[in-house]
């Protein structure tokens, strides 16, 4: 037998042997014309679409409850008293004729008792019997005034201009828009995106991004493992883990409970509370107090209203212009902070502290850093700095008027400001150190500044804490709005940086 | 060595060529379900192909006999 017979028999063989092997495992893998299931729950094959529609008459302020599964489900205002259900079939089956007979057996169920409509197919009893891949994509028009439940699995929720609602989907998107009351949304594996609410919102989401902008209402913000974006939104209170957290206008307070999540907030008309680990916060515009507490991970406040208390490890602390008292506790960790119209108390380790523009009392105790206090404007409250490990320059404003004391226990102090007299310290535990003190512009004030190491000091002409006042939180008109409503304004607003949503309809998008 | 006018393994893998190609076109238009016709039909090449050996068999035989 020659090498062209042995080839052509081996390769009939094998197409042979393939086709038995695909027909008897076709059933256990669900591998076939009729639709396979791939990932994230679709099916693939040929498919054959069929439609039906449905409507009943409703009463006023209906509540109408929709179900389905594998296919989208889209939901707008209509006409009122009549609830109108259009249900696309796609049926997965290699021929039309099959799939024809098939999807004669989906039904599209619509009952309507009073002011209760509901929405759904007999997928369920199907899906039981037969392993035939089909989707029911459900477009639905209800009243305005209607409230609406949706429960949907892998596929797509659009529910819009609506009074309210409340939505359950996975494995694929949600989108919420124009609802003139309160909506609450719980998803999986999916992004979320609510888009101008009357109300308030409570939302819970996993795996999926996502987006919430021109809210009135209270916002409850649930989010694992995705990334959260908040604009123009009423006070919101915020639990997010392994993501991130970027929050804008909101009018009224932000509390976030976050772990393994940045957090980034902008424009808080009143308070800002965070928590998070190991990543960092960024707090803009506060209007009022802000907390921050966070493990692991860099903390940076600009422009609060109210006082900063901030707790951190294994990074700094950046402030600027923070008008109520500030307290820092940072360990392996430095802070920088300027234009502090209150006064600051400062606990740090391993890192510099620099304290450049402030008034109020100042306390500072470091460890293992160098500490620069620099209160630029005359000095109206008591002042004390204490290092271990490290050393201390002050720069006095021309024009204070205080009782300095200052005591290097090993080095040396380095003094340019006149009247001061330095004297030497013999001490049995450290070895030679220097002391100095000094009345400067008659006295009043108690100035201390204790270092280990080296001591500075140095006089400065006196000029104002920072280069310009504390922002306002700028909320844009939206939230100006809202926040007119229901809280009262810390102040004028700025210029608007953004305009409202236009509230555009999006197309729908279907798969199929 | 001349070879007989045709050649059985050359034959059976054309015909079957087109028989896959038709069905398989069938298939995305339609018209029949793919796999139980092939899984079905597939023994054919074999039987066609054993036929075109016999026929050339005969064919070189009698060429043979006809010397």
């Amino acid at each position: 037998m020659s090498a062209r017979k042995i080839g052509l028999l081996i390769l009939l063989l094998a197409f042979g042997g393939a086709m038995e092997a695909a027909w008897s495992v076709r059933r256990d893998l669900h591998f076939g014309p009729e639709g396979c299931r791939v990932l994230g729950g679709r099916f693939d094959g040929p498919s054959y679409t069929f439609e039906q529609a449905l409507e009943r008459p409703v009463g006023k302020a209906p509540q109408v409850e929709v179900r389905n599964a594998f296919g989208g489900v889209r939901v707008s205002a209509g006409a009122p008293g009549v609830v109108k259900a259009h249900l696309r079939k796609v049926v997965y089956l290699p021929t039309e004729a099959k799939a024809r007979a098939f999807s004669e057996r989906i039904e599209l169920l619509l009952s309507a008792d009073g002011a209760v409509a509901r929405v759904g197919t007999n997928r369920d009893a199907i899906s039981r019997l037969e392993d035939v891949g089909f989707e029911t994509h459900l477009e639905i028009e209800v009243p305005a005034d209607s409230v609406v439940t949706v429960r949907n699995e892998h596929g797509r929720v659009d529910l819009a201009d609506v009074a309210g609602g409340r939505i359950e989907s996975s494995f694929d998107e949600v989108t919420a828009q124009r609802l003139a009351r309160d909506l609450e949304v719980d998803g999986r594996h999916g992004e979320v995106t609510v888009d101008t609410l009357g109300g308030s919102l409570k939302l819970s989401a996993q795996h999926g991004n996502v987006s919430v902008r021109d809210v009135k209402g209270r916002g409850k913000l649930d989010v694992q493992h995705g990334d959260l974006t908040a604009l123009r939104t009423g006070p919101l209170e915020i639990s997010q883990q392994h993501g991130s957290v970027d929050a804008a206008a909101v009018a009224g307070d932000l509390v976030v409970r976050a772990g393994h999540a940045q957090v980034k907030a902008r424009d808080v008309l009143s308070r800002a509370d965070v928590e998070t680990s190991f990543a960092g916060v960024e707090l803009l515009r506060i209007g009022g107090p802000a907390r921050a507490r966070v493990e692991h991970g860099q903390v940076t406040a600009e422009d609060v209203g109210g006082g900063v208390t901030v707790e951190t490890s294994y990074e700094n602390v950046r402030l600027e212009r923070v008008a109520g008292p500030v307290t820092i506790t940072v360990h392996h960790g430095g802070l920088e902070g300027k234009g502090l119209a209150q006064g600051a108390r400062v606990r740090a380790s391993g890192a510099d502290v620099t304290l450049d523009g402030f008034t109020g009392p100042v306390e500072v105790e470091l460890d293992r850093g160098n500490a620069r206090v620099s209160p630029r404007a005359t000095i109206a409250a008591p002042i004390t700095v204490s290092v271990q490990n490290g050393d201390a320059q002050l720069e006095l404003p021309q024009g204070s008027r205080v009782d300095l004391e200052g005591d290097s226990r090993r080095g040396e102090i380095h003094s340019e400001l006149p009247d001061a007299v330095v004297s030497r310290d013999e001490r049995a535990d450290h070895g030679p150190g220097h002391r100095l003190s000094a009345r400067l512009g008659g006295g009043g004030i108690a100035v201390r500044v204790n270092a280990e190491g080296d001591v500075r000091l140095s006089s400065q002409t006196a000029s104002a804490i920072a280069e310009r006042s504390v922002a306002k939180p700028d909320l844009g008109p939206a939230a100006a709005a809202v926040a007119a409503e229901g809280q009262p304004s810390p102040g004028p607003e700025k210029t608007p940086a953004e305009a409202p949503a236009t509230g555009s309809r999006e197309s729908p998008r279907e798969r199929r | 060595m001349s070879r007989p006018g045709f050649s059985p393994e050359g034959l059976t893998l054309g015909a079957g060529l087109v028989a896959l190609g038709i069905l398989w076109t069938l298939s995305n238009l339609g018209r029949i379900d793919l796999l139980p016709v092939l899984r079905t039909w597939w023994p054919l090449s074999l039987v066609l192909w054993g036929v075109l050996e016999l026929a050339d068999l005969i064919v070189r035989r009698s060429r043979r006999s006809s010397r």
